[in-house]
């Protein structure tokens, strides 16, 4: 399996600390899809979107994004990051992702989340409190729409479906569906158990966060019958390349101190981060993918070796950044980085056999 | 091997005094529950070493009965039951949630009617849960010293599970399967010398 490399938006909406300026919503969803043709030129192999119900974010029907990325790009496989499918209607999830798999001939993911922000929930009616329920049954239902139709499916918080033809189907044999782990043992382990490919999540952290996480998933889907070293994991990490390591920092300090602030709430107030912090968290020895192209491929590489990774995506402009900023770190991260790492992973492949 | 009985009433047979009397007193005031969902895998490993009759006690279902009295005296004749339930078992099991920093005080208000010397001695296993795992010590910090006012023998090892062990309330973390094996191997032994003692 060859080491695939991507980028993923969550088309944030939001005041650049430098200038005062707000791009606005028009503006945001066509530097969105322009993100995504720069990324397929460039030879990327994912770019994602995530689903976000607020007004500092142009996500929220991220389907519809992709489906415009679609019509915009050749080969680059187009993903959710995620679907929020514990508020989702699987049935709709798997229509809209088929339709572009369709408009894009076999290039649509899924990666289905329980989700880190809740406002999903009320806005569609669903209860906090059915949490782990809502996601339980809801990636049942997606997983059998996926292997038969007509279906007929009974469950908790939808009408039955009777003999239901649910289309279109896949353009190809199937899409592929991941699952968002944040790191608790229990997703990990009924992620593995259902033989899923797994999609970590790391906001902050030692790069060795997951290193639990990844031996209880594979421990649980080989327990269960599957070839665990086979299935696909990646890493969704915030990050930015730029020319150099200084400049790399300077340019992501301020916007991702800005997305922490107006995202990571406790105590009703964001989470500042200082730049001390930040540059901790830059290190080697930690996960943020910030630096000079040498240094992500180096980082990369180092995650490969830590995970057995398969995938990696680097969630560019994580509280705002400039779109030129954004595509010129999209254009390094796929000429630069991409073609080494992908390289020194196949060497190490074909060591290892 | 006895079934366990999680109805909450007193098994009938326990009157016979050979099979073990497991109580569990259950701190948490939700019906879908973590602690009950460890709870359910001690029963179920406790069974694989020993018989045994459960019964287990809501002390967020027992009522204005229990929640209005200041004493002993104070109660009703279900809460008294359930409070010599309590105090008649051979093996406590003392189940919360970590709440506010520690035992809910309903919990800690069970507690406060039972009798100064009615646990002493008695074989107490700890287990909680809570959000995450800074909130284990409070096994140690606040349980503990609950039960060493009470001279009650607690287990060595206390069982804690953090949300993110659960699938709902089913515990999937084997690392909490293998703590629960870890404090019910001194369980056995406890239980055996005093069967055997000497």
């Amino acid at each position: 399996m060859a080491f695939e490399i991507g980028v993923m938006t969550f088309g944030e909406v939001t005041k650049d600390p430098a200038t005062g300026a707000r791009p606005s919503p028009r503006q945001r969803v066509r530097d969105t899809i322009e993100q995504a043709r720069a990324a397929d030129q460039v030879g990327l192999d994912v770019f994602g979107v995530g689903e976000h119900h607020r007004s500092d974010f142009v996500g929220s029907a991220p389907s519809i994004l992709l489906a415009a990325a679609a019509a915009v790009t050749e080969r680059i496989r187009l993903t959710s990051s995620v679907t929020v499918l514990s508020s989702e209607d699987p049935v709709r999830v798997w229509e809209q992702f088929a339709t572009i798999d369709l408009l894009s001939a076999g290039r649509a993911e899924i990666i289905a989340g329980r989700g880190s922000y809740t406002e999903s929930f009320p806005l569609f009616g669903y209860d906090l409190q059915d949490y782990a329920d809502l996601f339980r049954e809801k990636l049942d239902l997606l997983l059998k729409i996926r292997e038969q139709n007509p279906l007929t499916w009974n469950g908790r918080f939808r009408a039955p479906l009777v003999d239901a033809d649910i289309a279109p189907r896949a353009d190809g044999t199937t899409i592929p569906v991941w699952v968002g782990v944040g790191g608790s043992p229990a997703s990990a382990i009924s992620t593995g158990r259902l033989g899923l490919p797994m999609a970590l999540g790391l906001l902050l952290g030692p790069i060795t966060f997951h290193e639990q996480t990844v031996q209880l998933y594979r421990a649980a889907a080989a327990k269960a019958g599957y070839d665990a070293q086979a299935l696909p994991v990646s890493i969704n990490a915030h990050g930015f390349v730029g020319r150099s390591s200084q400049h790399a920092r300077d340019v992501m300090y301020p916007y991702f101190a800005q997305g922490m602030m107006e995202n990571n709430h406790q105590r009703g107030a964001g989470f500042a981060l200082s730049r001390p912090v930040f540059d901790a968290q830059s290190s080697p020895g930690s996960g943020l993918l910030v630096g000079s192209s040498q240094e992500i491929i180096d980082k990369l590489l180092a995650y490969h070796e830590l995970y057995g990774l398969t995938r990696a995506i680097i969630h560019i402009g994580f509280g705002g950044m400039p779109q030129q900023e954004h595509l010129e770190a999209i254009e390094r991260l796929g000429t630069d980085v991409a073609p080494v790492v992908r390289r020194e992973v196949a060497g190490r492949v074909v060591a290892a056999a | 091997m006895t079934a366990p009985v999680l109805d909450g009433a007193a098994p009938a047979a326990s009157a016979a005094g050979t099979v073990l009397r497991v109580v569990v007193v259950n701190g948490s005031p939700n019906q879908q529950s973590k602690t009950m969902g460890l709870v359910d895998v001690i029963l179920s490993a406790l069974g694989e070493i020993v018989p045994f009759e459960a019964s287990r006690i809501d002390v967020y279902r027992l009522g204005p009965g229990f929640t209005g009295a200041t004493g002993r005296d104070d109660v009703t004749e279900e809460v008294e039951a359930a409070l010599q339930r309590a105090e008649q078992a051979d093996l406590l099991i003392a189940a919360t949630p970590v709440s506010h920093g520690s035992y809910p005080g309903m919990f800690k208000h069970f507690f406060d009617l039972v009798g100064q010397y009615a646990l002493t001695n008695k074989l107490v296993l700890l287990a909680a849960t809570g959000g995450g795992d800074r909130h284990a010590l409070m096994l140690e910090h606040a349980m503990r010293p609950l039960f060493g006012f009470f001279q009650a023998l607690t287990v060595p090892v206390a069982i804690f599970a953090s949300a993110g062990d659960f699938d709902g309330t089913v515990l999937l973390n084997p690392r909490v399967h293998g703590r629960t094996q870890m404090a019910l191997a001194d369980v056995a032994g406890l239980l055996k010398a005093r069967v055997h003692p000497g």
